[in-house]
């Protein structure tokens, strides 16, 4: 389902954060992409969410070719791929409610479709005792959460996860694991972005390592290895 | 439409949930839009005072006494034929000696004078109105043309260097003035824009999510745009709020102060609102939008 074939990426005119980087994740994986950081993890990400583009190589999500997307489609290509990220990137002065939901509005949703997918995704992650409340009035595993009900309101097929855990301890960090793993068990994608080893070792699925802007191994059933 | 509402939506949701934002932005706007309707105030009360200045120099022709009425209108309807003049008014001996005396009446030493001189020693004149006073110059040369026996006194040497002197000072005023409004408005107007931009910048983060979420670039920057044209509304309504009731209270100082002229202010705004007002409400609006379009644009790079 996503193909990378080659890719290659440049910073500036010296900086090699990807090196012929090539691997398929197949529709419904789990798969963790570890290294340390400047290992191009990150880089990989934002590739597959078309905030960056490739110096050479092709990169396709499904029968889409995302190589050299253009701007316009970009919005397209984000409300099929969730992401969530470290720092949550929740609306401050929106309820954890309308943060979700604010995904679908601006994606040109109807109202009766919010109405009805909101609560469900609010009740996935567990928030929909909390849905009026602002971002600044939950708890870090709690905002994560509701990052994640958001990339869940375009019932997408794949969902990007970049160090969701960084900001966690270890109690909420392993919660959205757990949460992680059921969204994957409905048949979602999920790529996870993470260098924290524990986590990796629990889960025993795909683990791809990089390093250097190169993936130095990929394994069906893997450990953090570095 | 349902895009329009959700649009409208959202700004109002910013404006209302960043209230402290809301205020440091129209303030400013505010402060920008006071200080451009002081300058039209004090432009305008200068305008004036010059204008009334010039209505008060009259340039008058002395006629001997002894003329005949006949004479002095032929001369008057020969004079109002010329092109410059506005109005030509016949001020008769009997009028001279009757205002001179409205005029020192409480000069008791001045009344016996007259009294001991026993006739009226003043000279019926023609005081002549100028339709512009900036072509006086060439009235008095026409007048000094007119070759008649009748005219006792044509000189209007104190009058001419009078009438230059306030040609002078007006049109030094005239140019000062346009340089300090430019200069005022330019910055005022730089204050807005970067008031707008700054305003933008503290929702960067925002403008970055609204990307990652899948927002079309339509719903990232309307919000914005349609708050600033909110942000514009609500200065020139609170400037307008502000500024009658301040002119209301500044015009009996000034109808004080320039006791005898015609100084309406209050009036000028009045009959000019829309032009005054609404030439400000779109120059704000397409600073602010202009401000607004560049900063979105600016966070919502891909």
């Amino acid at each position: 389902m996503i193909k990378l074939e080659n890719i290659s990426k440049t910073y500036g005119n010296k900086i090699k954060v990807l090196q012929n980087v090539s691997l398929a994740v197949k529709p419904g994986e789990f798969v963790s992409i570890v290294g340390q950081s400047g290992a191009g993890k990150t880089t990989l990400v934002r590739l597959l969410i078309g905030e960056e583009r490739v110096d050479s190589g092709r990169v396709s999500v499904g029968d889409w070719d995302i190589t050299r997307i253009s701007k316009r489609e970009v919005p397209y290509l984000r409300r099929q791929i969730g992401v969530i990220f470290q720092d949550f990137k929740l609306l401050p002065k929106k309820t954890l409610e309308e943060n979700v939901s604010f995904a679908l509005q601006v994606s040109g949703g109807r109202p009766a479709k919010i109405k009805k997918i909101v609560p469900s995704v609010l009740k996935i992650v567990g928030l929909d005792d909390k849905k009026n409340r602002y971002p600044n009035e939950v708890s870090g595993g709690e905002q994560q959460r509701a990052a994640i009900a958001r990339a869940l309101v375009h019932q997408p097929k794949i969902l990007l996860a970049d160090e969701p855990t960084g900001n966690l301890d270890a109690i909420n960090a392993n919660e959205i694991i757990d949460l992680l793993l059921r969204i994957n068990k409905f048949g979602t994608t999920v790529i996870l972005v993470t260098h924290n080893k524990d986590i990796v070792n629990r889960l025993n699925k795909r683990v791809i390592a990089m390093e250097h802007g190169q993936v130095i191994s990929d394994q069906e059933h893997g450990k953090y290895l570095l | 439409m349902l895009s329009l509402y959700r649009i409208i939506k959202f700004s109002f949701q910013d404006i209302v949930r960043n209230i402290w934002l809301t205020i440091v932005t129209v303030t400013i706007l505010l402060l920008a839009l006071f200080s451009i309707n002081t300058l039209i105030t004090v432009r305008l009360i200068s305008d004036n005072a010059v204008t009334a200045i010039k209505e008060k120099i009259d340039i008058s022709l002395y006629i001997k006494p002894d003329t005949v009425e006949t004479e002095i209108m032929a001369l008057k309807a020969r004079v109002a034929a010329l092109p410059q003049v506005k109005n030509v008014i016949y001020v008769s001996k009997q009028s001279a000696i009757d205002a001179f005396r409205q005029k020192y009446q409480n000069d008791q030493a001045v009344l016996a004078a007259l009294k001991e001189l026993g006739r009226n020693p003043l000279s019926p004149s023609l005081t002549i109105i100028p339709k512009n006073f900036d072509e006086s110059e060439l009235l008095i040369n026409n007048l000094k043309m007119i070759d008649t026996p009748i005219i006792e006194s044509r000189d209007f040497s104190d009058n001419t260097a009078i009438l230059n002197k306030i040609s002078g000072i007006t049109n030094r005023v005239n140019q000062v003035g346009l340089f300090v409004i430019s200069i005022f408005i330019l910055t005022s107007l730089l204050v807005v824009y970067n008031a707008i931009r700054v305003a933008i910048y503290t929702h960067r983060q925002e403008i970055e999510i609204m990307r990652l979420v899948g927002a079309s670039n339509f719903f990232i920057y309307m919000p914005y745009l349609f708050s600033a044209i909110v942000y514009a509304l609500i200065s020139v309504l609170i400037i307008i709020s502000v500024f009658y009731p301040f002119l209301t209270l500044l015009q009996p100082y000034l109808e004080a102060f320039f006791t005898g002229y015609d100084i309406n202010i209050l009036s000028y705004f009045v009959d000019n609102f829309f032009l005054i007002f609404g030439t400000q409400f779109l120059v704000v609006v397409a600073i602010n939008v202009l401000a607004s379009l560049f900063a979105v644009r600016k966070y919502a790079r891909i």
